[in-house]
């Protein structure tokens, strides 16, 4: 389990409270994705058996973590890097500040990184004196609001360009437009002076090659190029399930992210850094530091079933067909991945103590599944997730509260034992009538109050094996009558 | 040091330091290449589906080309790689009778983010994607394709490869390589398309015919 005690995600909750405007932006971004991806898979006869073999090494290296990390570290130190192992986010958090400070840094450019927002690095950085800027431009317009992504691909896509622009004007006290174009080319010449300027490149990675111990880091942008190339000092923080064990399995991983993620073939620029530069004048920085992160990953590992949930590449194609997550956005997810993969990765990593309404946050569909490009059976995590907040688990109790645990057990009853189950059928409509107005169920009491507050509830009117009784019998002479023609 | 990530991550999956590796599963069949001047098209027709500019040019074009370039971009200053091809091209000398300051590409950043062109030529290339591959060295600086607002890359079909296998086994123990695909560009606002934003605004590749 993470160290750092997570506030309670409370899913249903931020839900309600989710601006209408952040629908509608989510799945403008949504539509434009899961058509970008279908166009170039339709384009790749061989996508099926890509995925299934991406998913097959993936397992592989889950299963073999321990032999692929300690490759990798001994890689990374034959190239020159420093490695650093962290168990916990503080710990990591500490590493970093540590090497900073060593190198009196003020200014730090980051480079988009899960794994820096899962230990609230820039946090820390900034109470040490040290400036931590976000360069990717999505990733700087949500640090210049102060909010959340809502998007992991597209994190400020909830933003109009007026309230971009508005924000660009305050608090770079320029006169910014509302155009994209003009939006882009002030941000570029405002952070184009901190590359520059910085003392600290701080990135993520989207692989760590163990064969070479090679970072490979994936952007659009060119920030990410910037972020290891312009500063002296480059600190890669990256989570310990990143590895992945050689450059034959890079061409699988490469092949499946852009087309997943953004429908590109491959994003703009892909870099593949093996320790530091080796040549005063070819640029690049002169140390390098990884810092592997496992904050409860290890943990994690011990579930069969959840551990799959390290197969991701984080691509956000799940999110992107997910009727959830297009209704609710990202911030309603509470965590830093959001939609379907976030559903399964918190209440794993926070506990499902601090994230049980997380696995309820799904309707089953299985459209996630479909579009996984690892094959990552999300549905079936969900219901093993639902299963342990219910249960408890090796790590917590359960915290269902008890007229749910306690109507759950009951159903399971009788769902099990037929004379209970219709029993309960015929003494049913009896207790409807009373919450019963003209046809529906407008309020029933807790926990079935849940579902009245947002839409009645038909009333149980008759049995289903009444029924079809009834309509048996009924529909026997015209069976009859239809088979004599045979 | 003592690795209780790794104690921890053998604990969970129940192994020890002796427990041997399992056998990674098999890699499926790398693409099969066609004739070079398929590669070729295929290689500059996704270029320009990435909203590159690219073209075939011989060498004798070079001259007349690289001026067009220069007036129309109001190209001030530049900065290219050490090649052996850019020498016998002539570049530099083409550059300086165009009136543009040349810049050393291990020059200070700063002096290297005022360059309006950067010149580099490509390690290998991809058809399937439109992607130039770069190695990095003191004569092929990683700051020549990044900083200047105008990328241009001079490239020769010997560098086509047919898929990634081929330019990974021939390049893995490079300390640094990158990918470029197309110019710099996001949708992070309102998703519209905005080319260059940290890295070059435009991508120019010129494919060098044999004679």
């Amino acid at each position: 389990m993470s160290d750092d005690t997570h506030t309670y995600i409370g899913f249903e909750e931020y839900s309600e409270h989710v601006p209408p405007s952040i629908p509608s932006a989510v799945q403008q971004a949504t539509s434009r994705f899961v058509d970008g991806r279908a166009a170039r898979v339709a384009e790749l006869p061989q996508w099926e058996q890509l995925r299934q073999i991406g998913s097959d090494i993936r397992l592989h290296t889950i299963e073999n973590m321990d032999v692929y990390l300690t490759r990798l570290e001994t890689a990374v130190q034959a190239a020159g890097g420093i490695v650093h192992w962290a168990s916990t986010a503080e710990d990591a958090r500490q590493i970093v500040l540590k090497i900073a400070k060593e190198h009196n840094v003020r200014l730090a450019v980051k480079s988009k990184s899960m794994a820096t927002e899962e230990i609230g690095l820039n946090h820390a950085l900034e109470a040490a004196g040290i400036e931590a800027l976000e360069t990717d431009l999505g990733e700087y317009i949500i640090q210049l609001a102060g909010t959340g992504p809502s998007h992991i691909i597209v994190p400020a896509v909830h933003l109009k360009k007026e309230e971009i622009a508005a924000l660009f004007s305050e608090k770079l006290n320029i006169d910014a437009p509302a155009d994209p174009i003009e939006l882009a080319r002030i941000a570029r010449e405002t952070l184009r002076e901190k590359f520059l300027a910085a003392e600290m490149g701080i990135s993520g990675a989207n692989f760590l090659v163990a064969e070479t111990g090679t970072l490979v880091i994936v952007t659009n942008e060119g920030n990410g190029r910037m972020c290891t190339t312009m500063p002296d000092l480059h600190i890669a923080v990256v989570g310990i399930d990143k590895v992945i064990p050689d450059w034959e399995s890079l061409t699988v991983f490469l092949k499946l992210l852009a087309r997943s993620a953004t429908g590109q073939k491959l994003s703009t620029y892909t870099q593949f850094i093996t320790g530091p530069r080796r040549a005063e004048g070819e640029f690049g920085p002169k140390e390098f530091h990884l810092v592997l992160l496992d904050n409860g990953r290890s943990k994690v590992l011990k579930d069969p079933v959840g551990r799959e949930v390290f197969k991701c590449i984080r691509c956000g194609a799940c999110a992107n067909v997910c009727p959830v997550y297009k209704n609710v956005g990202g911030f309603a997810y509470g965590w830093f991945i959001s939609g379907p993969i976030g559903a399964i990765f918190a209440p794993q990593m926070l506990g499902t103590p601090a994230a049980r309404e997380l696995p309820y946050a799904s309707t089953l569909c299985g459209a996630c599944a479909d579009v996984c490009p690892v094959k990552i059976p999300i549905p079936t995590i969900l219901r093993h997730l639902r299963r342990r907040v219910a249960q408890g688990d090796d790590f917590a109790a359960s915290t269902m509260p008890a007229p749910i645990r306690i109507t759950a057990s009951l159903a399971s009853l009788a769902l099990a034992q037929n004379w209970i189950y219709r029993f309960g059928t015929r003494i049913l409509p009896f207790f409807m009538r009373i919450f019963k107005r003209d046809s529906w169920i407008p309020s029933a009491p807790y926990p079935l109050s849940r579902w009245t507050k947002a839409r009645p509830l038909p009333p149980f009117t008759a049995s289903f094996r009444k029924w079809w009784n009834v309509r048996s019998a009924k529909a026997k002479p015209r069976a009859g009558t239809g088979t004599t023609s045979e | 040091m003592n690795n209780t990530v790794i104690e921890n991550i053998r604990s969970s999956l129940g192994r020890t330091e002796q427990t041997p590796l399992s056998l990674r599963p098999a890699i499926y069949e790398s693409r099969q290449p066609e004739s070079v001047d398929s590669e070729t098209e295929h290689f500059l027709e996704e270029v320009r589906k990435v909203s590159g500019v690219a073209q075939k040019l011989s060498p004798e074009g070079v001259a007349a080309t690289l001026k067009s370039l220069v007036a129309e971009n109001n190209i001030l200053k530049a900065t290219l790689w050490h090649s052996p091809l850019f020498e016998r091209l002539g570049i530099e000398s083409i550059l300086r009778s165009l009136g543009v300051d040349i810049v050393s590409p291990t020059a200070d950043k700063h002096d290297m983010a005022l360059c309006d062109l950067g010149i580099t030529g490509a390690d290998y290339l991809l058809p399937e994607t439109g992607t130039l591959v770069l190695r990095s060295s003191a004569e092929q600086p990683r700051a020549v394709s990044l900083l200047p607002r105008i990328h241009l890359a001079i490239v020769r079909p010997e560098m086509l490869r047919p898929d990634l296998h081929q330019v990974f086994a021939e390049a893995k123990d490079s300390h640094y390589l990158v990918f470029i695909t197309g110019p710099s560009r996001t949708a992070d606002i309102e998703l519209t398309v905005t080319l260059g934003v940290h890295g070059p605004k435009n991508l120019y590749i010129w494919m060098l015919e044999n004679r």
